[in-house]
């Protein structure tokens, strides 16, 4: 395979230290390496910014909620239209791109990874299906375990090895990544049209509470030695005074350790989960304790699920926050059952600056980001499409990079906001190496994938390459805004597994990436007990037989297995 | 003040994607200029050159002072006048779909028939369809929560069914009959039919529909407010839907 120099190139890469140095990059067979031969393909950066390949640890881009989004807004479709080429297929779609436009896109921004962060089981497949054919980036998916019924009755029986060989096969048989825990319990409570108020409220039918779940959850995934931690979307999502409940499963975990060097806890999207007040009346920000207890606490990682103002498409697995949605909006709404494992809703809507309520979910998004002190603690995402498509990362980028460009987009916004936000005292500005760590090296130590070769640049690390056109040493992020998010829109160069992918926002090469799952091995008699009870499950409720409920390695084409060892 | 005349080549078989006619984009352009602007014919882009005759007299700095003739029939172009800002547009036959759409200013006259969706998403301006509509006139496109924002439609043949649904604001006139469910789902604007209708304002949230003619299958949505007069003659003033908690208007004999 073909090599590549890259020379003088400022590069930021927080894994490994690299604070704007300048240096030259080798590439070999798709890897980075100490030199290159006199033969490789240079290309001179001319001390333009260098990051490594975007990682995203949280985002919506494949799977039937996503193509459930697609069918129910065919307005959407029309925005974000782009031709064939000889090389690309077209472009549609803001919120819901098609299915190519998703890899196209995060390729011409320099992103390089993308974690899907929903899999139920019984849908997998066609996530999987959808991963085939998005373009260029590698992908992972996590896998829904929190109102599941093998895992509320493990749990409700004391029997952690019976759990963890259930969600060692949820994994092989979802072919996924990590463990997601959306609205625990709440899910399967909507089933009988009822949600769970709190974290001590029983699940109906299962006497178990959404604190066991998440407790037993975390409890297992350390013992499975997983490279991601839990993932939780908390309680009471989408209500106000939630913020209480956010904490109080910060503390859960508190004491649960792992063996690798994560985080034991990732909370995602907390912009939904950091709400005060009682109801929408008197709503207002509670970013500051959330801040204050990331602050003194490290075994915990959050993502911001920035707002963008604008359409936005709300999909989760958390059905009954999709059903109060839609009654208050008077919007479209879709809800899915997905039998024993979860439920789901989808839900278009418009954030308007004009609103305080939407001004102030704004707020709280970059506030978290700016009050936590560790820039590896929150992650930039916009938790595509609920806060808003992912193709605004650049712009929420500039925003944490400039209080200028904060206090543009105030301008526009309610003035009842800044009575409830502290937004505006902020006057924190990241730099590159901050923006480095929050939107690749943070996203892949959370997702632990550092190991594998994701998100840095040290040699023997995965050839995924960002140069964006920019001088940081002559470029001030906090006054050249425009600047700043022009050039993450369109990289100069992507480079994925050494290969130019994009160039200066225009695909040039249409490699597939690659899949990410974990395998682990469960050798105890957990996995027997497990067995019985599965297939009793499929027996008498499951709409469809075990032996076709598994998605076959047909349907991975190009897997990266990461194997590991319940103890 | 700039003349633009396009006469079809031929009688097109595939539909064409037909937004590039406008007169925000043809003002001041010379025939060359304009012929080389892209319209798709299918999945193909053409020239504007090889699908129509084009001939420019005069000339004109801004779309207001345009004025753009097609003389023939075009039931294959669709998008003619998309987000037009001012100017005038004269079609000399019938058109295809979604004429006018989305634009804030200006005339399109239409002498001849109109296809489904003429002026979807219209924010303001203009259109005048001698002779009948199809399905969807002032509407919004599938998905979009509003159709009609302002301007005016009039019809002065018969339109087919859903006429300005989803409207938010603005006019429309048809001169004949409309089709089934005329208003649905409409949030503000006028429609007034002067012929008959079928099942008017289901959904109807505010706004007006004034029928003039015969009302068949009226919906057992609307509460009945005593009589009101308009231009000296009187109707039978309703009020729903009821079921969205609608306080839309609907007027009939």
């Amino acid at each position: 395979m073909s090599e590549m120099l890259i020379k003088n190139a400022t590069v930021y890469d927080p894994i490994n230290g690299v604070n704007g140095d300048l240096m030259d990059i080798a590439v070999k067979d798709g890897k980075i390496v100490d030199s290159a031969s006199g033969s490789a393909q240079v290309i001179d950066a001319g001390g333009r910014l260098v990051y490594p390949g975007g990682v995203d640890a949280h985002t919506h881009i494949a799977g039937s909620k996503v193509n459930v989004g697609r069918i129910m807004r065919p307005e959407d479709s029309r925005l974000g239209l782009k031709p064939k080429t000889k090389l690309t297929r077209p472009y549609t779609g803001y919120t819901v791109p098609n299915v190519y436009a998703m890899g196209y896109r995060y390729a011409e921004m320099g992103y390089t990874t993308a974690f899907e962060a929903a899999i139920p089981i019984l849908k997998a497949r066609h996530t999987h299906e959808e991963f085939e054919e998005i373009p260029i980036i590698d992908k992972g998916g996590l896998t829904l375990f929190g109102s599941n019924w093998m895992v509320m009755d493990a749990i409700r029986e004391n029997d952690q090895e019976r759990l963890a060989a259930y969600v060692a096969w949820g994994l092989l048989a979802s072919r996924g990544w990590g463990v997601k825990v959306v609205n625990p319990g709440g899910g399967e409570a909507w089933g009988f049209g009822k949600n769970v108020s709190g974290l001590d409220d029983p699940v109906p039918n299962f006497e178990v509470t959404p604190r066991q779940i998440i407790r037993n959850l975390a409890e297992v995934n350390e013992k499975m030695d997983l490279p991601h931690s839990i993932h939780l979307h908390c309680n009471n999502l989408g209500k106000p005074g939630n913020y209480e409940t956010t904490l109080a499963s910060f503390d859960i975990c508190k004491d649960i350790k792992s063996k690798r060097d994560r985080q034991s806890l990732h909370v995602t999207h907390v912009q939904f989960n950091a709400w005060g007040g009682n109801h929408w009346g008197d709503f207002e920000s509670k970013s500051e304790p959330i801040a204050d207890y990331l602050n003194q606490n490290d075994f915990l990682t959050i993502d911001m699920g920035q707002l963008v103002f604008g359409s936005a498409t709300t999909m989760t697995a958390d059905g009954p926050v999709q059903y109060a949605n839609a009654r208050l909006l008077k919007a479209r709404w879709s809800n899915g059952d997905v039998e024993l494992e979860d439920a789901s809703g989808v839900t278009p809507l418009e954030y308007h600056p004009q609103s305080y309520i939407h001004g102030i979910m704004w707020a709280i998004g970059l506030e978290l980001a700016l009050l936590t002190k560790d820039p590896w603690q929150v992650l930039m995402t916009t938790d595509h499409p609920n806060g808003g498509p992912y193709v605004n990362y650049p712009m929420v980028m500039t925003m944490l990079m400039s209080q200028k460009r904060r206090e543009q987009e105030m301008s526009k916004i309610a003035e009842k906001t800044f009575d409830r936000t502290c937004i505006a005292g902020i006057d924190r500005e990241l730099d590159w190496y901050d923006i480095a760590i929050k939107t690749r090296a943070a996203h892949a130590k959370v997702l632990g994938i550092v190991e594998h070769g994701k998100g840095h640049l040290g040699v023997g690390a995965d050839a995924d390459i960002a140069i964006y056109d920019i001088k940081p040493d002559e470029t001030d992020a906090t006054v050249e805004f425009d600047k700043v998010e022009a050039a993450f829109r369109r990289s100069a160069y992507t480079i994925k597994a050494g290969e130019v992918v994009a160039r200066d926002g225009e695909i040039t090469a249409v490699p597939m990436g690659r899949t990410y799952w974990v395998k682990t091995k469960v050798d105890n008699g957990g996995y027997d007990r497990m067995m019985d009870d599965l297939k009793m499950k499929f027996k008498n409720y499951y709409s469809v037989n075990m032996a076709n409920y598994m998605v076959q390695d047909e349907y991975v084409e190009r897997p990266y297995v990461v194997e590991t060892e319940y103890k | 003040m700039q003349t633009i005349t396009l006469v079809p080549i031929e009688q097109f078989n595939i539909s064409i994607e037909g937004e590039t006619i406008s007169p925000d984009n043809f003002a001041g352009k010379s025939a060359d200029e304009i012929g080389a602007l892209v319209a798709y014919e299918g999945n193909f882009p053409r020239l504007l050159s090889e699908l129509f005759d084009i001939k420019v007299d005069g000339n004109a700095d801004a779309a207001d002072d345009v004025k753009i003739e097609i003389n023939g029939n075009v039931p294959r172009v669709k998008r003619i006048g998309e987000g037009m800002t001012g100017g005038r547009i004269l079609i000399n036959g019938d058109v295809d779909m979604r004429c006018g759409a989305k634009m804030k200013g200006g005339i399109i006259t239409i002498n001849g028939n109109a296809d489904s969706w003429v002026g979807q998403e219209m924010r303001g301006g203009e259109i005048n369809v001698q002779g009948n509509a199809a399905f969807y006139v002032g509407a919004g496109y599938r998905g979009e929560p509003c159709g009609m924002r302002g301007g005016k439609i009039t019809v002065f043949g018969n339109a087919n069914d859903f006429v300005g649904e989803h409207m938010c604001g603005g006019e429309i006139v048809i001169k004949g009959n409309a089709g089934i469910m005329p208003g649905l789902s409409n949030k503000g604007g006028k429609i007034v039919i002067e012929g008959n209708t079928t099942m008017p304002g289901s959904e109807m949230t505010k706004g007006t529909i004034i029928v003039k003619g015969e009302v068949e299958d009226m919906m057992p949505v609307y509460q009945r407010e005593g009589i009101e007069a308009v231009d000296g003659v009187e109707f039978t003033k309703y009020v729903g839907d009821v079921v969205v908690d609608g306080k839309g208007e609907l007027l009939v004999k």
